[in-house]
């Protein structure tokens, strides 16, 4: 039922409905904004990011050929836009490691604040790893990503999908380790 | 059985290494794979894989617990208004490509019609038509008629030129 409203809902985009696209922006803009805001941290570049994929949805709407699931589809825009912009990043500025960097002994105040610390520790350290590793943490761990659409958005086998999210959790887990205990 | 990760361990028999575990920690920890008899021996024999684990654990509910930003309240409008103002650049852009063109196509079929004439000797009928204005329309009417044909072939080209143009116009907005 919802694959024939999300065709219905293509096609009206396709025929110029700008209600239409308005309400494919509505169904799913917290999934493109919560992806990519886990993945760059900055609230404002992220909605300009999100902004940005809804634009090359638009765009792209025309040549959309419904082979793969509209979601689908979406997470692979997210995804060479995430890249883009790390990439034009990387090449602006190098990167600031003292914000990650600037490791404290964690603090033993309370288990509130520890824990918020360490959230705070976890959010430093899916930072650090590298793009393709982060946008699968920020994918996998939204409600309803499959490995399976997490392989055809991203055009990997899925075996590579499962095995590099894999690696970033070992990553994070090794970064973390002493604050875990 | 205290030994150091990725020793393999000292009993025969039990030929587990931990660098074999802990390539399996993480999907043991997601719950993706149980871990079998070997692999529950090992770690229920070897501190460093059991907390390993229990790190592995820790870190998939902080993961799973991790709040979902949800877009601004403004999102949509905001991305539509972008989405119209993308729009617009490109018609406006379509727009002037389009008139370039049409005004390139004019200038040709203007400059192909004055070769025509100069070619054809009728820029000398067009003066003699200044004299004519100056006649009788009678005798107006008989020195053009040879040439209505042509006029109203340039006339005609002039017309679908400038309906194409209104057609185009109005498809783009």
């Amino acid at each position: 039922m919802q694959a024939v409203n999300e065709r219905e809902l293509v096609e009206r985009c396709r025929l110029g409905d700008e209600r239409a696209f308005q309400e494919l922006v509505d169904r799913f803009k917290d999934l493109v904004f919560g992806l990519i805001a886990r993945t760059v941290q900055d609230r404002s570049r992220a909605e300009d990011l999100a902004q940005d994929v809804f634009l090359r949805i638009h765009r792209g709407l025309p040549y959309f050929r419904g082979e793969a699931r509209l979601s689908t589809w979406i997470y692979r825009i997210v995804a060479n836009v995430c890249a883009q912009d790390q990439a034009r990043r990387e090449a602006m500025v190098s990167l600031d490691d003292d914000r990650v960097s600037g490791r404290s002994t964690p603090s033993v105040l309370d288990r509130g604040f520890g824990d918020l610390e360490l959230r705070d520790r976890l959010e430093k350290a899916i930072v650090r790893l590298p793009a393709n590793y982060r946008l699968l943490i920020a994918a996998h761990y939204l409600d309803g990503v499959r490995y399976e659409e997490l392989a055809e958005a991203l055009q990997l086998p899925l075996g590579t999908v499962k095995t590099q999210l894999y690696r970033a959790k070992q990553r994070l887990r090794q970064v973390l380790e002493t604050e875990l205990k | 059985m205290n030994h150091e990760p990725g020793t393999r361990n000292p009993e025969p028999g039990t030929p587990m290494l931990c660098n074999e575990i802990l390539d399996a920690i993480e999907p043991i920890a997601a719950g993706e794979v149980m871990p079998d008899d070997r692999i529950a021996a090992h770690l229920s024999s070897c501190p460093h894989c059991a907390a390993a684990l229990g790190n592995a654990r820790r870190l998939e509910q902080m993961l799973q617990a991790r709040p979902v930003p949800c877009a601004p309240a403004q999102f949509t409008s905001r991305t539509m208004a972008r989405v119209r103002r993308a729009r617009w650049r490109t018609e406006q852009f379509l727009d002037l490509g389009f008139n370039v063109t049409i005004g390139l196509v004019l200038l040709a079929i203007l400059g192909g019609v004055w070769l025509l004439m100069h070619r054809s000797g009728l820029v000398a009928v067009s003066n003699d038509a200044v004299d004519l204005l100056g006649a009788g329309p009678v005798t107006l009417a008989r020195r053009v008629a040879p040439s209505v044909p042509m006029y109203a072939g340039a006339a005609a080209l002039l017309v679908t030129t400038l309906g194409l143009w209104w057609w185009a116009e109005r498809e783009l907005t």
